[in-house]
């Protein structure tokens, strides 16, 4: 019995010191900090760890922006940050309500925890049936994480945080809630997943893609210096912006089209890819999954009541 | 007759395959199943098939939504020789998705959605005028529960008025046109939380003459609201008649 325990041990510690996110938080710009997740899809091999999380030290102290996929991750930022800064965290800010961004919440639970009224609705619906796919889809990585809801409704305008201005966006091309936060201070923009960068872009809430191109329009207007997108790499120059309305623009097109000619979803997600895409990761598998999301609504507009009731 | 040939070099591949009572080899498995001898027997009868994947069954790789899951069959390899075809979700509690018979005027092609509650092999089985079943076979990969998630339709107020309205659409497509149809009906399988069976089960596609071009049994893996496409040849108004298990008859014509 013992030596059985043992060999269960000595096979699974390893397995178990494995499961570090190695979280190494890169200085973007003054008083501003950067947690880079790769443009991978959740994967055991990632924990998850798809996400651009960011904070900022002011003078009064930590302002941090999303929390990531599983308490495992919370508690990885919150030794990140406090490798960086002595001082306290004071706040969280909650971009918007999916899994990534806001399963590292139990690791915040000692100070307030900011969302826009429809992320915190959104997460109550829908936070734990988001969870437990992700223990489906990361494995041992979200072992114990729960999900904690916002404790702050956070509005639209300028909120100070110590020696930073920051500007609150409601915005919700994304999900039908997103915040957009501009830090007047410095001038980066945490665009949340209003914005991916050579990553595919998500749909499962969208309440359009017209409400994301608006979006996109309103957050480009910003005086903004650097784009901090939810997923993929920080850009100083309008490529994200470019690159977002490029894609929402061919994928509006592309579902009109299809709707127009009768095609059926089935034959949408194996529609072409154009080429100045490859590079965006995840093309295909975003496109299954946007179809399945989006595509109802197209096909909607081109049939009509054919039924004999309204023939009488 | 080129699927001798494929089942020569099938033969080839796996002489482990029992032998039918033709004396077919019917090729290996492409998806692995722990079900394919139970659903030969039940679904075909134990009747001679090879696996074959001029029958296109094509379906996403993992289901984004496990009730609305887009499935197409593309038999059109046999145009004209197809009797018959059969589909179903091997893990699912109630694996059957639809019996379909192109009779006259309709491509042995369809596209429906379906629930599926697992990740599980998905089959369409085409039977052809020489008695023999090509079998097509995919694998959907899914978190599950869409057999047993509430229904979305009943949470609308006022849903009971709705049902049997249709909405439909053709769409030339060179020569033939796609006949697309999204019937309201919430298609309860009986599966979710007291509320019994409630369904489309018979569906007719009937031409200007009211001549019959397709029959289709449908079963409760089809998904609420169900979608259903045709493609058909030749021009004129089809009509579709529809009834459910419950006696209820919904008529449309698509001109």
């Amino acid at each position: 019995m013992r030596w059985m325990l043992l060999l269960f041990m000595s096979l699974s510690l390893p397995a178990m010191a494995d499961l570090d996110y190695a979280l190494k938080p890169r200085q973007i710009a003054e008083d501003t900090w950067l947690l880079e997740g790769s443009t991978d899809n959740f994967a055991t091999a990632n924990g998850g760890n798809i996400v651009n999380t960011a904070f900022i030290v002011t003078e009064r102290g930590v302002v941090v922006i999303d929390t990531g996929p599983s308490k495992r991750y919370g508690e990885a930022m919150r030794r990140a940050i406090a490798a960086v800064t002595d001082k306290p965290v004071i706040e969280v800010l909650l971009t918007h309500h999916h899994p990534d961004h806001v399963l590292g919440n139990q690791a915040f639970t000692d100070v307030p925890i900011g969302a826009l009224a429809g992320t915190t609705e959104l997460l109550h619906q829908q936070g734990d049936a988001m969870a437990q796919n992700m223990y489906r889809l990361v494995g041992d990585w979200m072992r114990g994480t729960e999900v904690v809801l916002p404790t702050r409704t956070l509005t639209a305008g300028v909120q100070r945080f110590g020696n930073h201005d920051l500007q609150l966006l409601s915005l919700g091309g994304h999900t039908g809630a997103d915040l957009a936060i501009l830090d007047q201070k410095t001038g980066v923009l945490f665009a949340g997943d209003l914005v991916f960068y050579q990553r595919a872009l998500t749909t499962p809430n969208s309440p359009g893609l017209s409400v994301w191109l608006a979006d996109i329009a309103t957050l480009q207007a910003l005086p903004w210096t650097l784009i901090v997108p939810g997923h993929g790499p920080v850009a100083s120059d309008p490529q994200p912006f470019e690159q977002m309305r490029d894609y929402l623009s061919w994928l509006d097109q592309l579902m009109r089209d299809g709707a127009a000619q009768g095609s059926d979803m089935a034959e949408m997600i194996r529609s072409p890819i154009p080429e100045r895409f490859a590079g965006i990761s995840l093309s295909r598998y975003e496109l299954i999954r946007s179809v399945s999301h989006l595509y109802p609504r197209y096909e909607r507009t081109q049939m009509k009541r054919v039924d004999s009731a309204t023939q009488q | 007759m080129t699927w001798r040939a494929s089942c020569l070099l099938a033969c080839c591949l796996s002489l482990g395959q029992a032998a039918q009572a033709a004396g077919i080899e019917s090729g290996k498995d492409p998806v692995p199943s722990v079900m394919w001898s139970f659903y030969h027997k039940q679904m075909l009868g134990d009747a001679p098939f090879v696996f074959d994947e001029r029958v296109k069954l094509l379906a996403p790789p993992f289901a984004e939504d496990a009730r609305q899951v887009p499935v197409e069959i593309d038999a059109r390899a046999f145009k004209g020789e197809v009797v018959r075809i059969l589909a179903w979700a091997e893990l699912n509690p109630l694996p059957k998705i639809v019996d379909f018979e192109p009779v006259s005027g309709v491509l042995p092609w369809l596209s429906v959605r379906i629930r599926v509650e697992q990740a599980t092999p998905l089959r369409a089985a085409v039977l052809t005028r020489d008695g023999l079943w090509h079998v097509g076979s995919t694998l959907i990969d899914a978190a599950g529960g869409g057999c047993t998630a509430p229904s979305v339709v009943r949470t609308q107020p006022g849903w009971e008025e709705h049902i049997g309205e249709v909405l439909g659409g053709r769409y030339p497509r060179g020569d033939f046109s796609r006949l697309r149809l999204q019937v309201a009906h919430p298609m309860d399988n009986g599966m979710v939380s007291g509320i019994p069976e409630f369904f489309i089960n018979h569906a007719e596609l009937r031409d200007s003459n009211n001549q019959v071009m397709a029959r289709l049994e449908l079963f409760p893996a089809v998904s609420e609201n169900p979608n259903l496409a045709f493609d058909i040849e030749g021009a004129g108004q089809t009509r579709l008649v529809l009834r459910d298990n419950s006696g209820n008859e919904f008529d449309a014509s698509i001109p």
